[in-house]
């Protein structure tokens, strides 16, 4: 294998075509967006933009599809050299990777919490943004979980959607070892390479990989003690079907092959992207941890928010845009909410109509008026600044755990890498 | 006394003419080399950083991802590198045969690896390899295997999709140099071989492996290098994983760089370490070299 210095200038091209394409389309009055998912983030920032070009004409917008990793690299690279040319007006941030970058680069994020009136929204998409006593996000969608489930695979196995109602995860191994014996499924689709079924399950007690954000909280950890073993028990019990991306997680429910799927609301979108599937699906609550306090049904998972950079040249346009569609239109939230799955945390939007609505989908249930309630209660943690590193600390030890490997040790070696990378 | 003006004239022209080429190699070459050095000294995240003196490498003293990474690097190219020499001189040779039909299409199927994007395989790669790809649809169809390998979500086997990968991307651009190297060698010494009675695999093995040496060395010390930079593919089929089993030193640099919080001083000290691990490769390169131009 011989590598040459082609790597380098290919890379750099690369760059330089990243700048000058986004560059391209900075003007005057004109707002440079940078978010993700054309089908989610972007189809409910063009509404977004639409309603207030309307009302306000002279502000334009434009809207780049930039991936989340891209994002993160380039805000990075750039605020590190403290160079903004190039930089959005308005970038997308998933919660749990933002306070490395508020802590980071201080000043480098306009702290939104001087002039939109932060108590309108879920508590723990607020805390998530927070930082020295300022909040700097304008909350976007929420991570709420539920389990999704496939009613027709449970009744084949003798169970109705009663049965799965306010469940504990034990529970659903059982009905799980059933139905991979009566319909040859298995129960969940899981990628080794991602902890989020791990977070979704820890979270709901209202624990995270660290306390106050900056010490680990592993090896007293009885919340993600028990996840783990609730993920060995899947695993050993032949009820966790392996897939190894993005893609093939979609595809692992899109083609029948699970029964359920435990997930951010955000999901929504591509369950229902399957029409032959509808009244096949419905959504209970996320099942709960059996002996930790503070175990509830209401989890999170994902979800992102909003921030204006500093360096923009038009940020009272930045802010005034966001107040005024994404803090107080409670219409347009009807709008993402039914065309997108969207489920914004502006608790306001909980009392439109598109809310209260059932879906048919989902065999006529009111899962966007559960998902809300459940919103409201999800315990907030503190992601702190080392969530990246913990998330990688315990990925490296899932394919161990899920092989029948001692929990203790996986512990210890979570505890050991993640101190060593917080150096 | 004025030839030595006329000495030092020339030296003064001598040195404005390279002086534009060497500014700008010490501004994007060397400035950045001394600075990545001063760099590893330093400790902080992001911006804010400060002098640590030795803290990194106390922290590199102890850093059991590291070790990891090296590992996985050292197995990478301690299995792969081999097996890729090995096929690519078997490759050359065969396709050096001045009887075989089909030549010029066979060189290009094996070369045509070469000039495919690296991303471009990688991801081709990685669905072949998933759970319902490609590989394990045939592999069951042929009933060799009654349940899926799981290629990509078990370490061990993730490393063998990674060595398969890069040795199907690399091992035609190997062959090409040893079957360069390969014309260079005077026919006679096969004629004459022949005439004595030699089989085919002694001559193989006692003329053409020896002349080629050189260019063995050559290959097998850049494909070491490239072996220790991997990157792109481990970033793109595995990311790393499962549970780090094919995490490569480039891939934790990158890690920690832009994955985790940014911990600038102490990539660019591990960035160093692959310096330093090539500098000590390039080092026995040479000795081999030497030792071997005193034989012959």
């Amino acid at each position: 294998m011989l590598r040459t210095s082609s790597r380098l200038s290919r890379s750099l091209a690369l760059a330089f075509a990243g700048i000058s394409l986004t560059s391209v389309s900075v003007a005057a009055g004109e707002l440079t967006i940078w978010c993700w998912d054309p089908n989610f983030n972007i189809a409910a920032m063009a509404d977004a933009t639409a309603r207030y070009t309307a009302a306000n004409p002279d502000t334009t917008f434009a809207i780049n599809n930039v991936t989340q990793d891209e994002i993160n690299q380039k805000l990075q690279t750039q605020l590190l050299a403290g160079v903004s040319d190039g930089l959005p007006d308005i970038v997308l941030i998933q919660d749990d990777n933002i306070q490395r970058f508020l802590q980071s680069f201080p000043g480098a994020f306009v702290p939104l919490s001087d002039s939109i009136d932060m108590t309108k929204f879920a508590d723990y998409k607020v805390a998530a943004a927070t930082y020295e006593g300022k909040s700097y996000s304008l909350p976007f969608d929420s991570g709420v979980t539920g389990l999704f489930y496939r009613a027709d695979y449970l009744e084949e196995a003798g169970y109705t959607p009663a049965d799965v109602q306010d469940i504990t995860w034990d529970r659903l191994i059982e009905i799980g070892k059933d139905v991979l014996d009566k319909t040859d499924k298995q129960l969940i689709g899981m990628d080794f390479n991602d902890d989020g079924q791990i977070i979704m399950m820890m979270q709901s007690t209202g624990s995270w990989y660290l306390t106050e954000g900056n010490e680990p909280n592993i090896l007293d950890n009885p919340a993600l003690r028990e996840s783990l073993e609730v993920f060995q028990e899947m695993s050993q019990a032949g009820l966790l079907k392996p897939v190894s991306d993005w893609t093939s997680y979609t595809g692992s429910f899109t083609s029948g092959d699970v029964a359920t799927v435990p997930q951010g609301v955000w999901i929504t979108g591509t369950i229902k992207s399957m029409p032959d599937q509808a009244g096949q699906w419905r959504v209970a609550p996320l099942p709960k941890l059996n002996d930790v306090e503070g175990a509830t049904h209401y989890s999170n998972n994902g979800g992102s928010s909003w921030y204006v950079l500093s360096s923009s040249q038009n940020q009272e346009e930045a802010i005034d845009f966001l107040k005024t569609v994404w803090a107080e239109d409670v219409d347009f939230y009807q709008g993402i909410l039914v065309n997108q799955g969207a489920v914004g945390s502006l608790l306001a939007a909980r009392e439109g109509d598109a809310y209260k609505a059932s879906d048919d989908f989902f065999s006529g249930e009111p899962v966007w008026q559960n998902f809300s309630d459940w919103l409201s209660q999800v315990p907030a943690v503190d992601y702190g600044t080392f969530t990246p590193e913990a998330r990688l600390a315990v990925r490296a030890q899932l394919p161990n755990i899920a092989n029948g490997g001692n929990i203790d040790d996986a512990l210890k070696a979570i505890d050991a890498q993640l101190r060593q990378q917080m150096q | 006394m004025a030839q030595a003006r006329l000495d030092r004239n020339e030296q003064i022209n001598g040195w404005a003419f390279i002086m534009p080429a060497m500014v700008l190699l010490g501004i994007f070459m060397i400035y950045p080399i001394l600075w990545s050095l001063w760099m590893s000294f330093q400790v902080g995240r992001g911006n804010a950083f400060s002098f640590g003196g030795l803290a990194n490498i106390q922290r590199l003293a102890n850093d059991a991802l590291l070790l990891q990474a090296l590992s996985n690097t050292i197995i990478f190219f301690i299995i792969q590198v081999p097996i890729m020499i090995v096929l690519a001189l078997l490759f050359a040779v065969a396709l050096n045969d001045a009887t075989l039909r089909l030549r010029g299409i066979f060189r290009t199927l094996l070369f045509l690896p070469c000039v495919t994007s690296l991303i471009a395989y990688s991801s081709l790669f990685k669905s072949m390899f998933s759970n319902d790809g490609v590989i394990n649809q045939a592999l069951m169809g042929l009933h060799i295997i009654d349940a899926p390998i799981p290629w990509l979500t078990d370490p061990f086997w993730a490393k063998i999709v990674i060595i398969s990968a890069i040795t199907w991307r690399w091992t035609g651009y190997n062959m090409i140099f040893y079957l360069a190297a390969l014309q260079n060698i005077d026919k006679s010494i096969y004629e004459a071989a022949r005439i004595d009675g030699i089989p085919a695999w002694a001559r193989f093995c006692k003329i053409t492996v020896p002349m080629l040496k050189p260019v063995i060395l050559f290959t097998t010390i850049l494909s070491t290098i490239g072996t220790l930079q991997l990157f792109d593919e481990v970033n793109n089929i595995t990311q790393g994983g499962p549970g780090n089993g094919t995490l490569t030193l480039s891939l934790y640099i990158y890690n920690l760089t832009f994955r985790m919080m940014p911990s600038f001083g102490y990539s660019a000290l591990v960035s160093w370490v692959i310096v330093l691990i090539v500098a000590v490769l390039s080092v026995i390169q040479f000795f081999i070299a030497r030792d071997r131009r005193r034989t012959t």
